[in-house]
Formats: C-alpha cells, sequence, structure tokens
C-alpha cells in the first residue's frame, strides 16, 4: 500500500515536472552550484589537474622523496603528497602549513619510485589552499 | 566467576544502535551495561558507506522512511557537528538509463521538500558542459546532471562518542566481551553471561535485556527461546586512500542499482553491493566479481576510476528485515522494536533493521518501550544533547596548531575526531610528535585513544583515530603505534611485535581484491619492512 501510495505521489510530481520545464526557460545553475558550496571546500579539479590525477595521487609514502629534498612551507615532503593531497577539500583551512619555500621538487620527483610529479603536486596543494 | 552484577538494562551489541541505547537510557537515570563482542561500531556500522543520508531512493517505496530518515538524520547533525561534512553528489544522466533526467530531476524535486529537515540545501540542476566543468572526469557521454546533497559521517567515532556519553552518565561499557548465554528463570531473561577480552566469564543481572546486535540478532534471539528472522544482505566498498573527486557521484549498475562512489574526508568510498547472504558473519570476504561489478559501473560515467589505486576493500552484512518474493535492492530499510513477552521471554526485547541515518531514532523508540517495562518516566533528550566534543564551538584549526606544535592540518584532523576536546588531547609533551603522518595522527592523540577510548587492539586504534587509513597502509607507522599503545597497555616485545603483525595480516585480507600495480608496490613495502625487522623470518 505504501508502494501504490509512494508510485502515485511520484507519478503527479513527474507530470507536474514536465509540465513547468515545458513552460518555464531553464537557468544556469551551475554559478550558484560552485558559490554554495565554497565554503566547505567543494570545488572542481581544473581538467590539465584531473587529467593528471592519478598520478598526483600515487604517494605510497615510502618517505624516499625526504632524501632527495626538505620542506614544501612546513611540510615535509612525503606528507605533501600522502597527507595534504588526500584532503583537497579542506586544505584552506591549512593554508598556513603550506605558505614558505619549495625545495628542488624536480629532483624529488626523479627520486619517486612510482611517478609522483611532486611539482605538480605542491601546485594544486597550494593552489587549493588558497581558495 | 565473581559474584553478578546488577543493572537495570543489559544492551548487546556496540553498534550504532546499541550504543545509541545506552546513552539514550544512561541519559534518562537507569543503570546499563552496554556489551560487545568485538570493537565499537566494528560491524555492520563501520562497514557502512558513512553517511547520514535521507535516501531519495526510498521514495519509490515508502516517503514516511524518507521523512523519519530526513528528520532524524537533522538531530544527528546537530548534535553531532564536528564529525559531519556536507557530501555532494552529482547524478550523471547517460542516454540509456533507466531513469531519464526528468525522472531523476522529478525525484530530487520531491526530496528537496524532505532536505530542509536534515539542514541540507535543494538540488542543482547541470547541463552536459556544466558537469564536465564540476567534474571533468566525467564521460563525454553524460547529457546532464542533477545533483544531491547527503552529509558524510565516522561511523566509528559516532559510536564511539555515544558510548562516552553512556560511560559519562553511569553506563557500563565492555569492547571485546562476547555474550555466550542469557540467564533465564524460566522463559523470562534475568541477565546475560559474557566472557571477557581476558577469557574470564561472568554474569550480569538486568531487568530487561536489549538485543541490538544487528545481523547477529537471530543468534542471540535463539538464546532467549526467541524467533527473530532477517534477510541478511551483504555490501562491499572498495576503498580510495585520497579524494578522487571533491563530488561524489552516483552511477547505475550493470543490473539497473544506484551505486555511489563517496567523497569523504580523506578517501573516497565505492559501493556498495546488495547480495544475500547465507555465510558466517564473522568471516565475510570480498569476491574480485564483486569489485569488478562496481568498477565497471563506474567506468561507465568516470572512465578513469581504473586508473586509480585502492588501498583495500570494507564488507559487512545488513541487518534487513525478513520479506519473501523481493529483490535485496527493493528491500525496505524500516525497523521493528519487539517485545519478546508474547512469546514467553519476558525481559527481552530486540531492535531489527533500519539504518545508521536513523540510529538515534531506533534508539529512542527502543528505550521507551525499556521505560515503559520498567515503568519508568523519563524524556528522550537525545535529539538536542550534543554528543561529546560538541558542547561548544571549535577554535580555528590554525590557532590549536599553533599552541600546541602541531599542524594545522593535523589539529584540523583532531578536531574532526575529538570536536572541542582537541585541545585537551594534545595538552601533553608528546602532543607535537606525529606517529601516522598519513592522517596525520599524533602520538599524544594514540596514547589518549588507549587510556581513555577503549583501545585494546591496532585495529581498534584503526578506528578510534584512523591509525594506517592513509596511502602507506601502515607500513611506515605500524610498529611505532604497537610501541605507543603497548607501553600504555603494559605489552610486552613479543605482544608488540604480534599486534602489528596482526594488524598488516588482517589489512591483507581486505587488500588482496583490490591490489594493481603500485597496490603490489605498497604492499611490498608494508611486507617487506616487516620482513626486514624479523630478518626475513615471518
Amino acid at each position: 500500500m505504501a508502494r501504490t501510495d509512494s508510485l502515485i505521489k511520484l507519478a503527479w510530481a513527474y507530470g507536474l515536472h514536465l509540465t513547468r520545464r515545458r513552460l518555464t526557460r531553464p537557468r544556469p545553475q551551475l554559478a550558484i552550484l560552485l558559490e554554495t558550496y565554497a565554503p566547505d571546500g567543494i570545488r572542481p579539479l581544473l581538467p590539465e589537474e584531473r587529467e593528471r590525477h592519478p598520478q598526483l595521487v600515487g604517494c605510497i609514502n615510502c618517505g624516499i622523496c625526504a632524501l632527495a629534498a626538505g620542506r614544501v612551507g612546513k611540510v615535509r615532503l612525503p606528507d605533501l603528497a600522502a597527507s595534504y593531497m588526500r584532503l583537497y577539500a579542506r586544505l584552506g583551512e591549512a593554508v598556513s602549513d603550506v605558505e614558505g619555500e619549495s625545495p628542488d621538487l624536480v629532483a624529488a620527483a626523479a627520486a619517486c619510485p612510482v611517478g609522483v610529479p611532486l611539482d605538480e603536486v605542491a601546485a594544486i596543494v597550494r593552489r587549493l589552499a588558497a581558495g | 566467576m565473581s559474584a553478578p552484577s546488577a543493572h537495570d538494562v543489559c544492551v548487546i551489541g556496540g553498534g550504532v544502535t546499541g550504543a545509541g541505547i545506552a546513552r539514550d537510557l544512561s541519559l534518562r537515570g537507569l543503570s546499563v551495561l552496554l556489551l560487545e563482542k568485538g570493537d565499537w561500531g566494528g560491524g555492520t556500522t563501520g562497514s557502512s558507506s558513512w553517511m547520514i543520508h535521507g535516501g531519495p531512493r526510498y521514495l519509490e517505496f515508502d516517503w514516511e522512511t524518507t521523512r523519519l530518515s530526513t528528520q532524524d538524520a537533522g538531530h544527528i547533525v546537530t548534535i553531532a557537528r564536528n564529525m559531519v561534512y556536507r557530501l555532494v553528489f552529482l547524478v550523471p544522466a547517460l542516454p540509456h538509463d533507466k531513469n531519464n533526467i526528468e525522472r531523476v530531476e522529478t525525484f530530487m524535486e520531491v526530496y528537496d521538500r524532505f532536505q530542509p529537515l536534515k539542514k541540507a540545501l535543494p538540488h542543482v540542476r547541470l547541463t552536459a558542459e556544466e558537469a564536465r566543468r564540476v567534474e571533468p572526469g566525467l564521460s563525454a557521454d553524460v547529457i546532464g546532471a542533477v545533483t544531491v546533497e547527503e552529509w558524510g559521517v565516522d561511523p566509528h567515532r559516532l559510536v564511539f562518542a555515544n558510548v562516552q556519553d553512556a560511560m559519562a552518565h553511569g553506563a557500563r561499557a565492555l569492547n571485546h566481551t562476547r555474550v555466550v548465554d542469557l540467564l533465564r528463570d524460566g522463559g523470562k531473561v534475568i541477565g546475560v553471561r559474557y566472557r571477557g577480552s581476558d577469557g574470564a566469564t561472568s554474569e550480569a543481572r538486568a531487568k530487561v535485556v536489549v538485543n541490538a546486535a544487528g545481523p547477529w540478532v537471530p543468534e542471540i534471539s535463539r538464546m532467549a527461546g526467541a524467533d527473530v528472522q532477517l534477510r541478511p544482505a551483504k555490501g562491499i566498498h572498495i576503498v580510495y586512500p585520497h579524494r578522487i573527486s571533491n563530488f561524489s557521484i552516483i552511477a547505475e549498475s550493470v543490473d539497473g542499482r544506484d551505486v555511489l562512489m563517496v567523497s569523504h574526508a580523506g578517501f573516497t568510498l565505492l559501493g556498495t553491493t546488495d547480495d544475500d547472504f547465507y555465510g558466517d558473519l564473522d568471516s565475510v570476504d570480498v569476491l574480485e566479481d564483486e569489485v569488478d561489478y562496481l568498477l565497471q559501473a563506474f567506468e561507465r560515467v568516470f572512465p578513469a576510476i581504473r586508473a586509480y589505486r585502492p588501498v583495500r576493500t570494507t564488507t559487512g552484512v545488513r541487518p534487513t528485515l525478513f520479506k519473501w518474493r523481493r529483490y535485496e535492492d527493493e528491500l525496505s530499510r524500516r525497523y521493528e522494536v519487539i517485545d519478546h513477552s508474547p512469546e514467553g521471554a519476558e525481559g527481552f526485547v530486540t531492535i531489527a533493521g533500519g539504518k545508521l541515518s536513523m540510529y538515534r531514532l531506533m534508539a529512542e523508540q527502543t528505550s521507551d518501550l525499556v521505560c515503559r517495562k520498567l515503568g519508568h518516566q523519563a524524556p528522550c533528550v537525545t535529539a538536542t544533547r550534543p554528543l561529546p566534543g560538541n558542547e561548544s564551538e571549535l577554535e580555528p584549526a590554525a590557532e590549536l596548531a599553533r599552541r600546541s606544535g602541531i599542524s594545522a592540518l593535523a589539529a584540523m584532523k583532531l578536531q574532526s575526531r575529538q570536536g572541542s576536546n582537541a585541545a585537551a588531547v594534545v595538552k601533553d609533551a608528546r602532543s607535537g610528535r606525529m606517529v601516522c603522518r598519513c592522517e596525520p595522527i599524533t602520538e599524544a592523540e594514540l596514547v589518549h585513544a588507549a587510556r581513555h577510548e577503549q583501545v585494546r587492539t591496532l585495529v581498534d586504534a584503526f578506528r578510534r583515530v584512523g591509525l594506517a587509513a592513509g596511502p602507506c597502509a601502515g607500513a611506515a607507522c605500524v610498529l611505532r603505534a604497537a610501541s605507543i599503545v603497548g607501553d600504555e597497555l603494559g605489552w610486552s616485545a613479543s605482544q608488540r611485535f604480534d599486534a602489528a603483525r596482526e594488524f598488516i595480516r588482517g589489512a591483507w585480507l581486505g587488500r588482496a581484491p583490490v591490489l594493481g600495480h603500485s597496490g603490489w608496490a605498497e604492499e611490498e613495502l608494508a611486507q617487506g619492512a616487516f620482513r626486514g625487522l624479523r630478518n626475513g623470518a615471518n
């Protein structure tokens, strides 16, 4: 009975929806979406970041990059890829951690056994942390 | 055997429902004993999708379930602010989906009426181009998308916060304590016999025994001579140790079910399956076929999914109410509070079915029945009374970081687990030293968990503070963690090593079905580091 009742109400709602779609002109809603959730850090990746993303999050935290280079801001290099890159929605709250000098990230990336492009990781973490 | 302890109520099962009942009854002034055979939230609760959601799909079956679920989700969001975060789902539409985009949007329009109950925002509709700007990884075949908002939660912390509050109000709560029998006087249930983590058997008398054992409900009911029939359903998730997208995604599987990619705080869950389960509830394996089923569904809308490295799988069994002649996916998530007095088992109550989002309501209604049976009059206050750590506003993470000498990221993560109690956790001298850098977790927090949060194994530490939940899966931290927990619990050197080995081996069972190329690299690293310490003997 509950199921029948639910389906009837949904059918009615569907009819109303189709009528409304015919009679009104849809407005773009992308800006509303992005504005609404920006305070929660829920923002899109750029297409070029999306393309490279599987490599950017490939860190296995072996720690070898720490031998080749030091810190990005206050953050040890392995932590940047193993920890900060994991949590990119809320990086804005940790922006103070990544401000400051960068070491030779290309050299550090060359030492990475799973090929994480650490220079790109630093760039995306800083972009997202800055909001 | 020592003399039996005496309580008003004994609750069997330390999942979210049992913990919620223990809290509710303690707050009403009753003396409560809560028993859990494993760790808090270690069964169905911990293997959920980590969501407080209303479930738009229930609109097809029963709007009342959606209303109750969203309403109670709203209460949970209010009392557990530090543990919850917004999830924004994209529901991409493809040309031959079961539901076209107009139908999907109709669902969301109806669901929008319930969203304010759980403090969530209404849906948005996107064109194909807009959808790909929001998530550039969506398939080129996507013709549009609709969004829907839900809440994410750490179920392990949610359970423990309930346990913690119950204890603060006089409850006795024991994990790693298995009920081996019920004490009976004729048909009447008058208490429990249980075996603790030390192997000793004890008895506890109780005026009412509540069976909140989730999928183990029928097993406990049989001890009381009662019959409760469930239709247990197995569900698995694939776990990625990072966010794949900031947006969660709903995809359609090959059999037309909705499956979810859920972007949680620092990891992604892909799931879930829903299959009748007839096996051993204490040993539920993940099959490679189940993993492929999920990947196939997401590959259709998010083609790069197979390029990501999963770190493990989770599996659990839902305690769904029994119904004949229904597909698993069509089974209701409703629940039932059963008084077994008419069957002759006076003093025995069961709560069966339900879902995480309604745990508080389930606990309230079960507690109401218990209070009626005891003639105890006290109102339920759990809808408004904050859980521990939510009594006051959080200070900015950067401020906590500066004062305690930890990174802002570590402070933020600590607050998500401990809420406003975070500062007290990191006030000792070890606060700045990290034990798990992936999560990240300080030594001070792990010490606190062992001292005050009933951590007895490293798997308990995984649940309580997220130990080894990151991309290294414990390779970099598990031995150090064993040493820290061992110091607190008085473990010998070999006990510490055994604890670490048990953790690594246990984790392997969840990892095996999903290991790919770099997954094997990470696995070799974890196992190799361990073998190295044992000079190759393992």
